[in-house]
């Protein structure tokens, strides 16, 4: 880094923070969001900034603090970016306002699919999906005459012909991380067996054929990946692909773009994208949106400059100027190769993620428990047994049920 | 001193670690006997969410806290007893085990597998990290004076780096086809994966945490060699003890006070370890004690938290450290009395 | 002393100069590791052969790396800088620092070398190795392929400079008040024979050991609604406390100060009480004899017991990643999140780029102060 650029990109920053651009209009009301950090979000708050007046910040710990700062008098931010669990405390505690009259206002341009609605009312307005779906090595397929497998058990097929000819170092790759990833990929499984995890009592569903069944499948698959799988996340594994060293994984939408990046894969142009496989009754996959929510603590005045400025952020310039960050909802946004799979796995009817304040425990005791069944030091039946008894004493704990 | 002269003196200390540590100690306490918990409604609601082309739409009874008339989540509070403890220590399942004389039953109850790393991390890595300090402090007394100072410099790097730089970076030389790794499949000539199972992972975090510390403790070793008197060591030459005996029987003892502070900070920061777990994704494997705190801590994606729970094991966790400290502090005690 | 009775044999001479270098290799091999990674392309810096690692021939292939030439330049200028922090910087600091206003010497001081490295390795270093590599022949050309690319993100792109600010701010503000509070109360401590002292002490050690996880969680929601609950005293100008750098620094004092007061009062302990005792026998309060007496002296102690505030301060992750809103973030729970959100293998090289930034000011740090801290525990600040 030589100084010159130093110096030049500093005054370069310095110039591009005048020039407020391609906005529609000026903002003159100071205005903060508080939203998760990754990529899409990235380029939301980026789009909004261009506004004017609005600070935005990327925050890590933000599932800790959204509920707190929404809930003080007033608002500590305006905008919230929230996924479908992540909206749950801020709607149970009636932080975030009703959008109905803004949407009104000026979000004529909003498809209906975006309306995130709870009893009429529209809570929230979502920018993105992301799903789990299949993405495989073409080469290695075509090298070992294989066919892309449509169902789970043809995948754990594949990754057997795969391991016996010995071509990559593990066929499958799994964000099979301890804790909330694990939780997922068995919300994924149970959801694809037509499992539900509560009930109407918020009493927990999981002990029963369905149950073992998504755990024998997630043992099944731990055969063929890198034996490190507990502390493997959606990072790792993408780099696995990226280096070569996988031939499939059932990953994030979100992660597509990153297999045909010239500047860190190593795989570019030979990962194809596919449904995610089928299990007895549905893709194992769940499906998750990203949007945004307003708060309730502020005045309306406030809450109407945010909501204009939040469509600026997500308008189709800003789509069409990052179409691969993620599977856009937004109007303008034309799925390339890089979404086939996460359309497939939608068109083939995967479940979205069956959110809750119950959910959230399940979600919770399941990534915690699971490890032990496939370390082998619990049974299948035990494994179930002491994740209802962890989830009912958070429950009980939560107030959620007596 | 006079008692209003002493209070003006330690009075911001003691104002501070009231307003930010006991205050906030007490509320932990009060919490450990206490659940707090919404008061909640089940309606039945119809939402849309968003799906890839269309919106899927439900309707199904959801459980929702019930709002006061200012619009805040209704609480009810009411007092548990020991019931936190007994969620926590899982006390009926803990008897089955020992009953049946099951030791995986036992590992299998979060608290008890926490409790058995957290004690054997703690009672394993002290004596290392004494004995490492004082190999290393030795043999920095021991170069030539042209080299101590970058040779103090390089040992306490391990010592200065951010915790959670450190764990990162063990991370990288381990994790997968990690350098390190790859260095010991070549040196032993097989396939290793240093994250898979239990042992190792403990094993790295322990090397991980001596690795850390040791620094500390041989920096402190090594003032307090520069002090040493050197009349009694020459004494000793002269009455012909051995270099052994002299590092028994005078540099030791000298070095004793200092053992004790070493061996009572590190006591207390091993007791409480955290970081290894997050940095090494141990959770899978091994878990500790203020790790368990934590997790009961961290709200999930519903915003659910168990602060009864996390209050009750931070509570055990202090429990354990101060009987780890008793015959540390009857020392201090008897030291204070000695003085005055 | 008879040099010659404790003269060491060979084998024991040898044995003790392998563990040293042995040891030396261990406590620096991660960190010179992460450095290597640092300026290398992803695809090179997550290589599986070492060799590719530290050559980067992906990186070279990008068009970016290092001549014999600007290594040995390079090296130079480490070299130099290391050996006037070393040689130089204590007696120029003990000259031009005002009487009792060492400290600050210090601080200036480190503060003049950081910007002296960064100008002469960044700034003057390529415009003479670029005038230089052409005229050397071989000698300039690349031969291991290393890029700067992910500093610039880090710090140009990305607003670390902002982040770095915010760490001064918040360790500076700990240290001080910190030492100023602590002082006291280890001055206080030690002269006092009350039991009452003693179970100070221990409550304070109590205090240490407890997990911080469970003490900052709550504060949280205490900090988010201070407005609200310090408006009866305050009125409208109640302040937000969460995400103010000065909430951070009250709490980070409060945590330190247990580890603070036990260094102080083993300090003073050691420093005789005839001293202050003959002085208040001329006549001055305890104050006056702390001022006059006991300050001129205390410097080593001091200034050992702040390096250890500031390492607190400064790596801290748990109390500034939830305390502090994005935008007024230090420098740790900013690296966190550029490793732990979803990232791509460039970001994670950006990290690591980060990760080597935020640990060279402690570089400095204790290039400067490592005599002060050997002698400063020496002088007793340790005697339990």
């Amino acid at each position: 880094m030589k100084l010159k650029t130093i110096l030049m990109a500093g005054a370069l920053s310095v110039a591009g923070s005048v020039a407020a651009a391609e906005c529609a209009f000026e903002n003159t009301t100071e205005l903060r969001s508080l939203t998760a950090g990754f990529e899409a979000w990235k380029a939301v708050t980026d789009a909004m900034a261009e506004c004017g007046n609005f600070e935005a910040n990327l925050d890590q710990e933000f599932r800790e603090k959204q509920p707190e700062a929404f809930a003080a008098e007033p608002s500590l931010y305006h905008i919230g970016g929230v996924s479908n669990s992540t909206m749950i405390p801020l709607l149970n505690a009636g932080t975030i306002r009703p959008l109905n009259d803004l949407v009104e206002k000026h979000g004529q341009h909003l498809k209906p699919n975006q309306l995130i609605t709870v009893d009429g009312d529209i809570m929230a307005v979502a920018m993105m999906v992301n799903n789990q779906h299949l993405m495989y090595r073409t080469d290695i397929f075509e090298e070992l005459d294989l066919e892309a497998p449509t169902t789970y058990d043809e995948y754990l097929e594949a990754a057997a012909v795969i391991e016996e000819a010995d071509v990559v170092q593990y066929p499958l790759g799994g964000t099979f991380k301890s804790g909330w990833n694990l939780g997922e990929e068995f919300v994924n499984m149970f959801l694809a067996h037509g499992g539900t995890f509560v009930d109407d009592n918020n009493m927990p569903t999981i002990n029963n054929e369905k149950g073992l069944a998504s755990l024998e499948q997630l043992k099944a698959t731990t055969e063929y990946l890198d034996p490190e799988y507990l502390a493997s996340d959606s990072t790792y594994v993408q780099q696995q692909f990226q280096q070569g060293q996988i031939a499939m994984a059932n990953l994030w939408a979100s992660r597509a773009g990153a297999m045909n990046d010239p500047e860190e894969s190593q795989v570019v142009g030979k990962v194809t994208m596919a449904s995610a496989p089928m299990g007895p009754e549905a893709p194992v996959s769940s499906i998750w949106w990203d949007g945004i929510v307003i708060a309730a603590n502020i005045t309306d005045e406030e809450a109407e400059a945010a909501f204009r400025v939040a469509m600026e952020g997500m308008d189709t310039e800003m789509v069409q100027a990052n179409p691969e960050a993620a599977v856009w909802l937004v109007d303008g946004y034309e799925p390339g190769e890089i979404a086939a799979g996460a359309a497939a796995t939608a068109a083939n009817g995967a479940r979205p993620y069956p959110a809750s304040s119950a959910m959230g425990i399940m979600h919770s005791v399941l990534g915690n428990g699971i490890a032990a069944y496939l370390n082998g030091d619990k049974d299948a039946e035990t494994t179930l047994a002491d994740i209802e008894a962890a989830y009912m004493t958070s429950a009980k704990e939560a107030g959620l049920i007596d | 001193m006079k008692p209003k002269v002493f209070a003006a003196f330690v009075g911001p200390s003691i104002f501070m670690m009231l307003l930010f540590i006991a205050f906030p100690l007490l509320s932990v306490f009060w919490n450990s006997f206490n659940v707090t918990q919404p008061i909640y409604e089940t309606v039945e609601v119809e939402s849309c969410t968003a799906g890839f082309l269309e919106q899927t739409c439900t309707t199904e009874m959801e459980t929702r806290p019930v709002l006061n008339e200012d619009g805040e989540i209704m609480r009810q509070t009411e007092f548990v007893g020991l019931q936190t403890y007994r969620n926590v220590l899982e006390m009926d399942r803990f008897w089955e085990a020992v009953s049946s004389g099951s030791w995986t039953g036992l590992q299998n109850i979060d608290f008890w597998a926490a409790l058995r790393f957290t004690v054997m991390f703690t009672l394993i890595t002290l004596p290392l990290v004494v004995g490492f300090g004082i190999g290393i402090a030795m043999v920095i007394n021991n170069a030539s004076q042209f080299i101590r100072g970058p040779v103090i410099f390089i040992s306490l790097l391990p010592f200065i780096i951010t915790p959670v730089i450190g764990a990162l970076s063990i991370n990288w030389l381990f994790r997968g086809d990690g350098i390190l790794t790859a260095l010991l499949e070549w040196w032993l000539e097989q396939d290793l994966a240093l994250f898979a199972q239990a042992w190792t992972i403990e094993l790295l975090m322990m090397v991980y945490r001596v690795w850390h510390v040791a620094p500390f403790a041989a920096i402190i070793f090594y003032a307090g060699l520069q002090t040493v008197n050197q009349d009694s060591l020459e004494s000793a030459v002269i009455d012909g003890a051995s270099r052994w005996q002299r590092l028994r029987l005078i540099i030791i003892p000298h070095l004793a006070p200092l053992i004790i502070f070493v061996a009572m900070i590190h006591l207390m920061d091993a007791y409480r370890v955290f970081e290894e777990v997050v940095g090494f994704r141990a959770e899978g494997h091994v878990i500790s004690l203020q790790w368990l705190t934590y997790d009961f801590l961290k709200p999930d994606q519903a915003g659910n938290r168990s602060i009864s729970r996390a209050s009750a094991s931070a509570m055990l966790t202090m429990i354990g450290i101060a009987i780890l400290l008793v015959p540390l502090l009857k020392r201090t005690w008897r030291d204070h009395k000695g003085t005055h | 002393m008879t040099a010659k009775a404790l003269r060491q044999p060979a084998s024991l001479k040898i044995v003790s100069g392998t563990f040293l270098a042995v040891w030396c290799v261990i406590a620096a091999f991660p960190i010179f590791w992460i450095t290597v990674m640092s300026f290398k392309s992803p695809v090179d810096a997550f290589d599986a052969n070492p060799f590719n690692v530290i050559f980067g021939p992906a990186t070279r292939a990008g068009g970016s790396g290092w001549s014999i030439l600007e290594i040995v330049l390079a090296l130079a200028v480490v070299w130099l800088t290391a050996r006037i922090t070393m040689r130089r910087v204590p007696a120029l600091v003990a000259q031009y620092s005002p009487g009792g206003f060492v400290a600050l010497g210090w601080v200036v001081a480190s503060a003049l070398i950081g910007v002296g490295f960064v100008l002469a390795f960044f700034g003057l270093l390529p415009l003479v190795s670029d005038f230089l590599n052409p005229l050397v022949g071989p000698l300039g050309r690349d031969i291991i392929g290393a890029t700067t690319e992910h500093y610039e993100t880090v710090w140009i792109d990305r607003g670390f400079s902002n982040n770095f600010k915010n760490s001064l701010i918040v360790t500076a503000g700990v240290v001080t008040i910190s030492l100023s509070v602590g002082t006291l109360a280890g001055y206080g401590i030690a002269r006092s024979g009350s039991t009452l002292a003693f179970w100070i002490l221990i409550v304070a050690l109590i205090f240490r050991a407890l997990p911080h996880s469970v003490l900052v969680a709550g504060y949280l929601p205490v900090f988010i609604n201070s407005a609200e609950w310090l408006s009866p005293i305050l009125g409208e100008n109640a302040p937000t406390l969460y995400g103010k750098p000065a909430a951070v620094i009250a709490v980070l004092v409060a945590i330190n100060q247990p580890f603070t007061i036990w260094m102080l009062r083993s300090f003073f302990a050691n420093i005789p009480a005839d001293l202050d005792e003959a002085a208040r026998v001329d006549g001055c309060s305890h104050f006056k004899a702390f001022r006059l007496v006991i300050m001129p002296v205390m410097w080593p102690g001091v200034i050992t017991t702040g390096l250890f505030s500031f390492l607190l301060a400064y790596n801290d992750f748990l109390v500034t990643s939830l305390l502090l809103d994005a935008s007024n973030q230090t420098m740790v729970p900013a690296i966190a999140g550029m490793f732990n959100r979803e990232t791509t293998t460039t970001d994670q090289v950006v990290a690591v780029a980060a990760a080597v930034s935020i640990t060279a000011p402690l570089f400095l740090l204790v290039m400067v102060f490592q005599r002060q801290i050997v002698s400063g525990l020496t002088a007793g600040a340790v005697k339990g």
